[in-house]
């Protein structure tokens, strides 16, 4: 197997680069449970700190950085709610990023997926898991709060509308908005780019600056990341 | 006068139309009461802290988030309107901290998200509950396979520690925890490799490590080739995964356990309580029995015995490994472990039949019942007769002490 040879920072806040002796370069997080790995990916020991690989075919926010994302919101201390948590993968990534100081609320609504999210969030005090479903906020409203980000990767043909809703109850003026598209489960008939521009346009009715719009391939095929900043209700 | 409510796990809260915070309840920090009310509350039922709110403070009209809760609010007399993200919501969930802080709710911020971690774990598991089935039965196997591997443990680390001890005998005498002994032979092989700083990167003391590294200089062991090493290592490496998947199967079994034995969890542990699962059969057969049976679960083979040759029957079976049993004095164990199997009992049929929490009074409870016995049968009670002369026989090293001892594990 190969071995780790050097680890860097990157352009954002806790975000690592790790170059092995084979020539590949990997992203990683500091682990906030070490000892753990979440989906089977490394794990290494530098200094004293425990870094994890972040597989950016497993994770569209690890795909959008190495895609050349300008800006990441989720930094130490970030509060994010989290739309799609899924088995935990990248909440566990975004969980590393914010430390103990940020906080991630993880909404997910399949039970399958959600026993998987437990375990993970068990080692994660930063890492609350909601099984629910993201069309209803109002039934989480009494165990979130406020966030700065809202990260969204529910792959629902209404996913924007639901996000938008979320954004209403939860989001801070001046907020930023992550949201993964999967241009097949909103319309297999039309192109990815005709999709992502129709959702940027309902995000752009509703408040909100887009930054950018990240093509996630190879990572992951007609999907995209949007980053958007949210001027207030 | 117009207020808006805000409803949330910590409480509810007044806000007139000014943004200012009028008045309050916080609720009570019992977590399954306030995952009920949480729940309740996604059906229409407003928490029970916004109509205590709305009795002390008596609006003529209130707004609240949740839509379905408007018909139970004019039943309290009062109008009602919904209105998502209004004025007060929006100023309480910016600064939530503040105001858990702010309103003694929370003594930190700590103390907030530990208990909103706590409060979204069970909300969670109790509506995963409704959708499981048959999942006791995942925890049961999971224990189980826990307890053969402890014994392949025991079993594989007894061969390393003889084989290893060709080369390095004093090694076994230093180190006696498993994992650490096969951590430092699978690190260093040979025992001329051991490092200082070695040893520190696998959590060794500067103590012990001084220690390992004298007796390796001075060692009256005999010398082996790189490929008895080999060997050696291989049985070592596979001791090291078996740690690594129990631990990971620890995990795993908690996880389950407080999904479908919530309140058996929170009596003793997940460990000891998928045990009794596993004793039991299931989680309804444990719910189906009656205390003094829990009590003695495990302990079947000593029961049988007392009631074939007719002597004194056992106090407690795998119960004993819950700490207030095997730390009190030996005249208190039989009483706690009563206590402890009474409150079992109760806390199977409501894990079986209803799946609510209710694991933090069942505690406190019996955290109150251990006190009392611990206070009222403080003192050793005076021997019978008949008893003193039963130890004396003991003392003499006749069987049935040996018997009994081992029927009491
Ligand atoms: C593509 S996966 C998310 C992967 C995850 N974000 C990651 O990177 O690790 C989409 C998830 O959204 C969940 N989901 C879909 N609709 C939802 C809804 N209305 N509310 C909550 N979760 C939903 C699905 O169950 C699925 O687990």
């Amino acid at each position: 197997m190969s071995e780790l040879v050097k680890i860097s920072k990157t352009q954002f806040e806790n975000v690592f680069q790790c170059e092995f002796n084979d020539g590949t370069v990997r992203l990683c997080t500091k682990n906030l449970a070490p000892g753990f790995s979440v989906y089977g990916e490394r794990l290494f020991k530098v200094e004293g700190i425990e870094y994890r690989e972040w597989n950016a075919f497993r994770s569209k926010l690890g795909g959008a950085i190495l895609k050349g994302l300008k800006q990441n919101p989720i930094v130490k201390g970030t509060k994010v709610l989290y739309l799609g948590a899924a088995s935990g993968t990248t909440p566990s990534h975004v969980s590393d990023i914010v430390e103990l100081e940020g906080k991630v609320y993880g909404v997910e609504f399949s039970p399958r997926v959600v026993r998987e999210f437990l375990l993970v969030a068990q080692h994660r005090p930063n890492l609350f898991p909601i099984l629910a479903d993201a069309r209803f906020p109002q039934y989480y409203r009494t165990l979130v709060e406020d966030v700065d980000v809202l990260y969204v990767d529910i792959a629902q043909p209404d996913e924007t509308d639901i996000a938008i809703y979320n954004a209403k109850f939860f989001l801070k003026n001046g907020g930023y908005m992550m949201m993964a598209i999967k241009a097949r489960s909103i319309d297999v008939t039309k192109e990815p780019t005709e999709i992502y521009e129709m959702e940027v346009n309902k995000l752009k009715e509703n408040n909100f600056d887009v930054i950018q719009v990240i093509q996630l391939d190879p990572y992951d095929k007609d999907h995209a990341m949007v980053l958007a900043k949210y001027k207030g209700k | 006068m117009k207020v808006y409510i805000v409803e949330h796990a910590i409480g509810s809260f007044a806000y007139d139309e000014q943004g200012k915070l009028i008045d309050f309840v916080l609720s009570s920090k019992d977590l399954g009461k306030v995952v009920d009310s949480l729940l309740d509350n996604e059906k229409g039922i407003p928490l029970p802290t916004t109509i205590e709110l709305i009795q002390k403070i008596k609006p003529e009209e209130v707004v609240v988030e949740n839509e379905a809760e408007i018909p139970n609010l004019q039943q309290l007399g009062v109008k009602a309107s919904y209105e998502i993200h209004n004025l007060g919501s929006r100023i309480f969930r910016e600064s939530l901290p503040k105001i858990a802080i702010e309103t003694k709710f929370a003594s930190s911020e700590n103390d907030l998200y530990s208990f909103l971690y706590e409060v979204s774990f069970e909300y969670t598991r109790r509506k995963l509950r409704t959708a499981a089935s048959k999942r006791d039965l995942l925890a049961i196997q999971a224990i189980r396979a826990i307890d053969d591997i402890d014994k392949t443990i025991n079993l594989f680390s007894e061969r390393l520690r003889e084989w290893y001890s060709i080369h390095f005998p004093e090694l076994n005498k230093l180190v006696e925890d498993h994992e650490l002994y096969a951590s430092i032979v699978s690190k260093f092989g040979h025992r001329d490799e051991i490092t200082n700083t070695g040893l520190d990167e696998i959590g060794v003391n500067k103590d012990l490590s001084t220690k390992i590294l004298d007796a390796s200089k001075k060692s009256i062991g005999a010398d082996i080739t790189d490929v008895d090493i080999r060997s050696i290592k291989m049985l070592s490496d596979t001791i090291l995964e078996l740690f690594r998947i129990r631990s990971e199967l620890t995990d795993y079994v908690e996880s389950v356990m407080k999904e479908v034995a919530p309140n058996v969890t929170a009596l003793v542990g997940p460990t000891l309580g998928a045990r009794l699962l596993s004793l039991a059969g299931s989680l309804e057969d444990l719910a189906k029995m009656p205390a003094s049976t829990i009590q003695v679960l495990g302990a079947e083979k000593a029961l049988f015995r007392a009631l074939r040759k007719g002597g004194k029957p056992p106090k407690h079976g795998v119960i004993f490994q819950y700490p207030a049993i095997h730390t009190s004095p030996r005249w208190q164990r039989g009483k706690i472990a009563r206590a402890l199997a009474a409150k079992l009992a109760i806390a199977a049929r409501i894990d079986a039949f209803s799946g609510r929490f209710i694991g933090d009074k069942l505690n406190e409870e019996l955290k109150k019942r251990i006190e009392e016995i611990k206070t009222k049968y403080a003192q050793p009670p005076p021997r019978k007769p008949q008893e003193q002369k039963r130890k004396e026989e003991e003392r003499k090293g006749k069987k049935g002490g040996r018997e009994k001892r081992k029927g009491r594990r």
